[in-house]
Parts: C-alpha cells; structure tokens; sequence
C-alpha cells in the first residue's frame, strides 16, 4: 500500500442509534482519513462517538449514511461473508479485554487468522514479531497462565501477525498497569515505525495518545481538533478543553 | 425469593423450555403407559361383566389347579344331563349349557381369518338372555350346517346371510351357511376375538364334547341372590362339579387380563423409568451450568444477606417449578403417547382393543410425584454447590468454570461402579429382575462419575481429524469438547444410557440369533416344521396323521404344549408321539428308557432331574387343572434340548389330561431318496385343507426365528429410543448454554474473521464428539452387560457371545449424525451472534 492512498478513511459519517425523539447521533458528519504508515489515535470524552467511530471503521458496526473505505474498498457494498473476510485479512484487532481464545496456545493465538482463513503464516514475520514483544518463551502458554500485560502483547502480535492494512486498538490499555501500558504502546509504535504498519487506537488515556504520530479529537460525534506530535501534556491539556 | 426465582425462570423461557423437555418426555411415557393400561384393563373388565350380565351362577368343573384358577386354564366338561337337574332347582329361572372351542374362519380367498392376539372362539347359541350375543340379522343357529358369525369378522370378509363358509377346528374342517350376524352386547365383536356360533349338537360335535358342557349358567327367578341360588345349586351337583357365582366368573377372567397386562404394563415403566434416569442427568447437568454461569448473581445475592438456606432454595424451588411445569405438560402429553403406544404394538404384532381413554387420579399422582420428584432430586447436587459460593464470589466476577480435583469424583465413580457391577451379576445369577435393574442403574451413574477422566482422551482421539476436515474450526470444536471435562462428561453420559441399553439388547440379539441357528442343527432332525403364524396351538388333529400317510413322508410327530403344577408352581411340558418323535427331534435319552412314555411315564431333562432331585425309576406328582394330581412314573432322562423343554409325556398322556387337544406343531421327516422338492409337494397337499398353517424347511425355520429376534430387537429399540432423544435434548441444552458462556469468545472470532459457516462447523464439531464419546462410552457398558446377561442365560442355551461388530459401528455412526442434528439450533444460533454485541457482552 503506497503512502498516497490513505489505509482507511470515511466521509460525511452518521450513526443514528433508536428513533424519533430518542435518537442519539453517536456519528454526526464525520470525514477523516488514517494514512497508511502512520500510529494514529482518536481521543475524546465518554459518549463522544470514539469508539463507534472506530466500529465503523473497521466494518464491525454499520453507518447510518456516508462512506467507509479500508484501502479501496467501500464496506457498504459488502455482505455479512465479504465482511467478514475483509476483517479477517485486511483489519487487526485488539479490544480492551477478552482479546485471546482461552482454548488456544499464545502461539496459536496470534497466527488464528491465518489458521481460520487456512493459510500459511508467514513463518519469518511471525517470528520477528514474536521476538518484538519478548512472548518467545511463554509461547506454549494459555491465556489464563499470562499476565494481562502479556495478553494484550499476544494480541498485539495476533493483529499484526497477517500483515493487515491496518489494525484498531480500542482502548488497548485500559485494563493494564503503566508498565505493561508502555510494554505494549512501544510495540505497537515499533511496528509502525519500523516495519511499516499502521495503526488506529481508540484511547483516553493521554500518555497512550501521546505514543502516536497524531491524535484526532472527538466529541459530540464530530471532530474538534488535530494534533500531530503529541505529548502527554498537550493532550491533557487539549482534553481539558473537552470536559472529559 | 420467591419472586427472584420466578422472574429467572421467565427470562429464560428457552432454557426452561429445553430443560422441562427431558421431564415432559419422561412423565408422558409414565402417563402414556398408565392410560393404555387402564383404558385396556377397563375395556375388559366391561367385557367380562358383559359377558356374565344375563346370569347369576356358574356350574362347570373343578379345576386341579384349586379354586380361583384363571378362566383360561383348562377344566374339564360337566355332563349335559346336569342341566336338567339345574333347571329343576327351586329358583332358577332359566338355565342353559355352553360349548365352545377353537373355530376359525376361511376367507373368499382361502386364508384363515386371523386376529392379531385375541382369539378365533367358536361356541354354541343359547337361550336368549343368558348370554350378550344380540343378533344383528338373519336368526339363530338352529341345526347343523349353520353358523352365526360376528359382526366385525363378518364386514372385514363380507360374510353375509345365506353365503357358504368354511370354518377350521381341531377336527376336520367344514362347511356352514351363514345364517345371522350377531353383535356382543353394544359391540361388534369380543374384544377383537372372531366369533362363530353353532347350534349345540353342532357346538359338541366339533369341538369333539358330545354329551359335555364346558359350563352351565343359571338365572335366579325374582327375588332370589345369586349367592342364594349358588347354594341351592351346589347341593344337587355331583362331586367334581363346583357352582359359582357368575360375578366371579367375570373377576376371574378380568384378574387374568389384568395380571397378563400387569407384566406389559411394567415393561412400559421400565422404558419410562429409562427415560426418566437419562433425564435426571441432563437436569443435573443442566443446573449445574447454570449455578457456574450465575456464580456473580447467587453471590450478590449472598452479599446482600441470603442465607445460604435461601439460595439453596432458590436453585431446589427452580427444580420444583420446571418439574412441575414438565410433569404437567408430560401428563398431557401422555394420552398421545398411549394412542402412540398402542400403534407401535400394533405395528409390532400386538393389537390391543381400546375403548374411551381412561385417566385414573393415580395416573395424575404418579406422573406429578415422579416428574417434580426426578427434577428435585437432580438438583440438590448443583443447589448444595450453589449454596457454598461466598459473598466474595460477586467481587472478583467471572470464575464460572469450577475445576476442583475429580480425584474424589473419580473414586466415588469406581466404588458406585463397582458395588453396581456385584449387584447387576448378583442380580443375574439368581438374584432377581429389580437387583439387575439397581445394578445397571448404578453402573451407570458410576461410569458418569468417572467419564470426566476419559472425557479429554477420549474427545481429543474421536476428535482427532476434525483439524484436517475443518481446520481451524475443527480444532476449536475439539478443544471445546475438551476444555471442560465434566460437562462433557456429564453431557455424554446421557447418551449412554441410551445406547448402552441398545448395545446389550444388540448383543444379546446377535447371540441368541446365533444359538437359535445351533440349536436348530443340534436338536432338529425333521425337514418340515408346521405351525401357525405365531406358534399359537390351533393345529387340527387331524392334519399330522393324515401327513403320516403321505409315502415321501418317513416319520410325522405332532407336539402338543401344556401347564401343570407341583408344590404350587407352574411348570410347562412337551408331549408328542413316542414312535415318531426320536426320528423328527435329536432326543438323546441319557438314562432310563424312552418306551417309558407310550406306557403313560414322563421323561424328564437331565438337569432338571438334578435340581429337583429327582430320580429314574421314581414318580412325579403332577397336578393338571382338568384331572387334578396323577403320579407318573419317571422312565428317565434326556439330554438338555432347546427345544423340548424339561418334561416331556406322549401325546396319549397328554390327551388324558388336557382337554381340547390342538398341536402347536408337526415334525416331518422325509423319507430317504426323495428330493427335498417333492417331500415338500407332499406336505404341501395336506397344509393346503389347514390355511391356518404354515410350513417351513430348516432353513426357513432358522430364518423365522431370527426374524422374531429381530422384531423384538426392533420394539425394544423403538422404546428406548425415547431416552436417546432427551440425550440429545441434553446436547442441545450444554450447547446451548455452553455458547451463551462463550459469547464474547464467539463475538471475538468473528471480529477476527472466522465466518458464520465456521462457527457452525465448530459447534458440530464438539456437539459431535460429545455424542460419538457418549457412544461410545455407552457400547462399552453395553457389550460388557450383553457379556454378562448371556452368561446369566447359559442354562437357556445361548452359549456364546456374539459381538454385532458392524451394528455397533452404525451406532456410532448414528450418534455423530445424531450429534450434527443437536447441534442444528445451538450453532445457528451461535452464527447468528450480533460480533458487537458480542464483544461487549459482559
């Protein structure tokens, strides 16, 4: 994927979730592009439309009008199987919690979508990413005998593991301790900086957002501000500035 | 509480749904069983009050078997001259003698009109009043060469006023001209029995009683009671003779039905009582999961200042409800098993006449006790476990898969195993029919208790292709299979109740298949068996001698059976013709001789002398219902032959005893140097005048008794295939709530791409590989009790165990099909999960 066409972008994005006087615009207009090599993250207070956003992104969730392309693809023209499929070779995923299959192996784990998809890791990329995030001697390892650092790290690599156009973090961090915290962020910023990966993560924690190239803020469902090199402290200022 | 337990029901109507479905299944078969016997059981006793309605005393002969033997043991006849001297009694009012015997009627096209079960009766008309008869049209017999026949036989063959029709009898067979068509009471026939009504001249001399009554019934004039005129007629009957009142008459032959129905009633329990013990298991199963998956709620409640008394409760008040509910519905449900029931006898030979569906307040007990008991009593295990989870439990969340050592559970298992094991061979060899049912019972349980041990071996072997079939899915759907022991287990071994009862029935059919064939070879030597359809005794007299004259034909016997009794039990024997008999059977008279027999003597079998401790040379009392106790004289023994039982008398000494002689069999051998084809024209010219009959080589004959086997193999099979069916409820059930367990699991392999169709295909898979383990599991048990039942029936001549390898198999077979089909609605519903939701799902 060259650098001029972004990994994924939306245009004129509205969720609407209930009806009449109970709708709520979870997305109220919303375009943006996440350019490909790049470690972005999407800030903002609770119910501001981040993680929905997010959702929708990644062909987990469906927009109420406008248009979701990963790559060149527009997901609305998919079924349920195209979709699925999409997501399975063209998206990585890490979620809060829960990221890991408890009957499988951490080795297991990470190549699970290749093995669903029936195909062949690749065997040096793999390796290298293992090596990255230190798992190689808890490989053999369940789920439920790793540290909840160590999960998010396997769930990490699961994500990276097909060489996806892009991966989504939501909020990747937000059930681990600072220094797992960092554990996994440097990772996650490693891949993209040196083997060319890109990566969304939805966060509110501002020194997550500040491992990222450039931080989009939301609130009430639309984008308020951007920042590129951002810092811990420039985040939490510019939250401050939100009410979160 | 109360209310906390109702509204958890109501949330979950599926699971409500799916866990009563084991206890509905159940109680409508205990319900089924008891409204198809009461309704049978009230259908006869109106019939026999029907048949005794016009009279008030019975005068006929006393039986040997003493008083109060059934109406259906053989008595002897009382002179006709005695109904003069009845009708001359002081209160009678009217009187008259009956006749009667085996009649059978030849249809248009020359087949003997034949009943499934009841009998082909044949009696003589008597005064109007005395009896239920109700001429429909025409009039009644009044001489020979008429024939009055019922009304049900007479629309099934079109037998109408003034047709000729031939009718079978133990002598030769005749013909008559139908001259009435008569009803029985307000019905059109006896209970499904064909009736053909003769004048009583004709009545005496077919049924070969000339001079004879079977029976007397008499009136009492206005006024008098029965048991008044009982008395006044017992004091003019000779010595021999006993008077009865008509009422017990009727209660006597209603007890009959009512014993013979108690036997087939308590078959149909036992099959309930299976269903029932496989649904104890999925409702146990069943709670135990959902006291795991509810840890958090029961803790909370804990928290908030339940006893643990209260939660326990809660689970054991959830039980009653759901059992409650089933047994209701069971209940219901159970009047369309005993229509069901009734058609699948018919479908298997046994027709049972029925009238309006009775329903006894002890049906509707029983079926409520026995549903809410099984429910309850299931879940006190889960609820105890329930009651122990600290208030803590709600802090830390999750925790839902309790593991614990199963080293405790195992050795329960083995020593449960073991003491059902030595009750279940203790029960065989001698020990009785309820010991062997406690023992298999418990065998079960203790092989339940023990599966979790061989549950992960086991499902990671029957599931090893599954990774190269399904890949990825495959794999998860065996490490699911795997990932909890005990509920797979527990799962599991509802199917192998199922299938280990098939598996011993299987077994058992295959051996006694195979020594049916030895036997055939070891003790028959004639080339042509003639019996009737279903080995009924209703053979003419007349049809083995008239075989005996055919030229191709060297030697002809025809077997009779009968009962006797000694030291008041009821024993059976054989007799036939001394002269023919060694040459049509392998009689290997070990001791003593066999001329013994055309001298009035009895041989008597070999071990049979042994237990009794008999000797050659001695008597043996015997006691017959028509000629009260003989003593014979023993000439001496003969080895064991399968086929002849352990008395054996001749067919003189039979007809001394017994009345109304009909064969129940004829033995011919074929006279050396004539071909097989042309002995069987020969035989075939004299069965051609009996169409009742059937005539079989040994061949055929061995084919015939396999095909018996297999029928009952079949109706056995149908019955438990019940319990198979909540087994597989059972599956549907785990799976069920084994996914709604794994709901983020599931929401998270489709965020990663893993399609709808792969999640099904996992879910089959660990629906398959509970059902094949369960199956397995279940022939193993199976095989090992088909082992030791045979062993039990060795003295009945089923020497060796035959091993149905290829049935098995299918069985196996059968149970991953079976398990593909559980697993239809729970991996539908586990593709169907919204992945965001999914995700989310706390």
């Amino acid at each position: 994927m060259s650098n001029g066409t972004p990994a994924a972008r939306g245009t004129n994005l509205v969720k609407v979730y209930g009806e009449g006087d109970a709708a709520v615009r979870a997305l109220d207009g919303i375009s943006v592009e996440f350019a490909a090599g790049q470690f972005s993250a999407i800030m903002g207070p609770s119910g501001s439309g981040k993680s929905t956003l997010m959702h929708c992104m990644a062909g987990l969730d469906t927009i109420t009008s406008g248009q979701v392309y990963v790559g060149d693809v527009e997901l609305s023209t998919l079924n349920d199987k195209e979709l699925t499929r999409l997501r399975r070779d063209r998206i990585g995923f890490i979620f809060q919690a829960y990221n890991l299959v408890p009957t499988l192996t951490a080795a297991e784990n990470i190549t699970l979508p290749m093995d669903i998809a029936g195909r062949e890791p690749d065997k040096a990329w793999v390796d290298r990413l293992i090596d990255t995030v230190g798992l190689r001697p808890r490989l053999s390892h369940r789920p439920s005998e790793l540290s909840g650092g160590q999960q998010q790290r396997v769930a990490a690599a699961r994500a990276l593991a097909s060489r996806p156009g892009i991966v989504f973090a939501d909020e990747p961090t937000g059930n681990l301790d600072s220094r797992a915290s960092a554990e996994v962020l440097g990772f996650l910023r490693t891949s993209v900086r040196e083997f060319d990966q890109t990566v969304v993560m939805v966060t509110h924690d501002p020194s997550a957002a500040s491992y990222a190239e450039r931080v989009v803020f939301l609130a009430d469902g639309r984008i308020v501000d951007e920042m590129t090199e951002p810092t811990a402290e420039k985040v939490l200022d510019r939250m401050k500035g939100l009410g979160d | 509480m109360v209310r906390a337990v109702l509204k958890g029901l109501l949330a979950h109507k599926l699971r409500l749904f799916l866990t009563a479905m084991a206890v509905v299944l159940g109680v409508s078969f205990v319900a089924g069983t008891f409204v198809l016997t009461d309704t049978i059981n009230k259908t006869f006793d109106t019939l026999f009050d029907e048949i005794s309605a016009g009279t008030d005393v019975t005068v006929r002969a006393a039986s040997g078997f003493g008083q109060g033997a059934s109406t259906e043991t053989a008595r002897d006849t009382v002179p006709a001259s005695l109904l003069e001297v009845v009708r001359r009694v002081p209160g009678v009012a009217a009187a008259d003698g009956s006749v009667g015997g085996y009649a059978q009627f030849v249809d248009e096209a020359g087949k003997a009109v034949t009943t499934t079960g009841a009998p082909t009766l044949g009696f003589n008309w008597t005064q109007p009043g005395l009896s239920p008869l109700t001429l429909r049209s025409g009039r009644e017999p009044q001489r020979a060469g008429e024939v009055v026949v019922d009304a049900v036989t007479a629309k099934a063959h079109k037998f109408a006023v003034g047709d000729k029709v031939k009718v079978l009898f133990r002598g030769p067979t005749e013909e008559f001209t139908v001259v009435g068509i008569t009803g029985f009471g307000e019905a059109d026939n006896l209970a499904g029995a064909t009736l053909a009504i003769f004048d009583v001249n004709t009545a005496q001399r077919v049924f070969a009683k000339v001079g004879r009554f079977d029976s007397i019934d008499a009136k009492a004039t206005e006024g008098i009671s029965a048991l008044a005129l009982r008395d006044r007629v017992a004091g003019v009957v000779p010595a021999g003779v006993e008077v009865v009142t008509s009422q017990q008459v009727a209660d006597e032959g209603a007890d009959s039905v009512q014993q013979a129905l108690g036997f087939f009633s308590t078959a149909l329990l036992v099959f309930a009582g299976i269903s029932l013990f496989v649904g104890g298991f999925i409702i146990l199963n069943t709670f135990s999961i959902l006291v795991a998956q509810r840890t958090r709620e029961l803790a909370l409640l804990r928290a908030l200042g339940a006893s643990r008394r209260q939660v326990l409760w809660s689970v054991v008040g959830e039980a009653f409800i759901v059992g409650l509910f089933a047994s209701l519905v069971g209940l219901g449900l159970g009047i369309l098993v005993a229509l069901g029931l009734k058609a699948l006898l018919a479908a298997f030979g046994i027709d049972l006449p029925a009238s309006g569906l009775v329903i006894q307040p002890r049906t509707i007990i029983a079926s409520l006790v026995v549903g809410v008991g099984v429910t309850v009593l299931s879940s006190i295990s889960p609820a105890r476990r329930a009651s122990k989870i600290p208030p803590m439990a709600a802090l830390r969340g999750g925790g839902v898969e309790q593991g614990g050592s199963l080293r405790r559970r195992s050795i329960a298992g083995a020593v449960v195993t073991a003491l059902g094991g030595a009750a279940l061979l203790r029960g065989l060899f001698g020990g009785g029919i309820s010991l062997v049912g406690l023992g298999a019972a418990l065998v079960f349980v203790g092989v339940a208790l023990l599966s979790p041990l061989a549950a992960v071996p086991m499902a990671r072997v029957i599931g090893a292709p599954f990774p190269r079939i399904a890949g990825m899915s495959g794999k998860l759907g065996r490490q699911n299979a795997m990932r909890n022991p005990r509920r797979t287990a527990a799962t599991a071994a509802a199917l192998t109740v199922g299938l280990g009862l098939v598996a011993c029935v299987s077994v058992l059919a295959a051996s006694i298949k195979s020594s049916a064939a030895d036997v055939v070879d070891k003790y028959l030597a004639a080339d042509f068996i003639i019996s009737t359809s279903n080995f009924m005794p209703n053979i003419s007299t007349d049809l083995a001698p008239r075989l005996a004259r055919q030229p191709e034909l060297a030697a002809v016997s025809a077997l009779q059976t009968g009962e006797w009794r000694a030291q008041g039990a009821t024993r059976g024997l054989f007799a036939g013709d001394p002269a023919t008999l060694g040459q049509v059977l392998k009689l290997d008279v070990t001791a003593g001789d066999a001329g013994g027999l055309a001298r009035g003597e009895v041989l008597v079998g070999e071990e049979e002398l042994n237990d009794k401790k008999l000797a050659v040379g001695g008597t043996l009392a015997m006691t017959f219902a028509r000629t009260g106790t003989k003593d014979l004289r023993i000439a001496g023994t003969f080895a064991e032959n399968q086929l002849l039982g352990d008395y054996l008398v001749s067919t003189a000494t039979f007809d001394a005893n017994f009345t109304d002689r009909l064969d129940f069999a004829v033995l011919a051998k074929s006279r050396a140097g004539v071909s097989p084809a042309d002995a069987r024209t020969a035989v075939e010219r004299v069965t051609a005048d009996f169409p009742n009959v059937e005539l079989r080589d040994q061949a055929e004959f061995k084919q015939q008794q396999e095909d018996q086997v297999n029928q009952i193999l079949g109706l056995i099979s149908a019955l438990l295939a019940l319990s198979i069916i909540i087994a597989l409820f059972g599956i549907v059930n785990t799976l069920a709530l084994s996914i709604l367990e794994r709901t983020r699991e599931l929401g998270l392999l489709r965020a990663v791409g893993m399609s709808r169709r792969q999640v099904r295909s996992m879910i089959r898979g660990e629906s398959v590989i509970i059902a094949v383990l369960g199956a397995i599991l279940g022939l193993a048990v199976g095989v090992l009790f088909g082992y030791a039942i045979v062993g039990a029936l060795d003295d009945e001549g089923i020497g060796k165990v035959v091993i149905p390898g290829g049935q098995l198999i299918a069985y196996v077979v059968l149970a991953g099909v079976a398990g593909v089909i559980a697993a239809v609605f729970p991996a539908r519903r586990a593709a169907r999960l919204d992945v965001l939701a999914a995700i989310s799902h706390e």
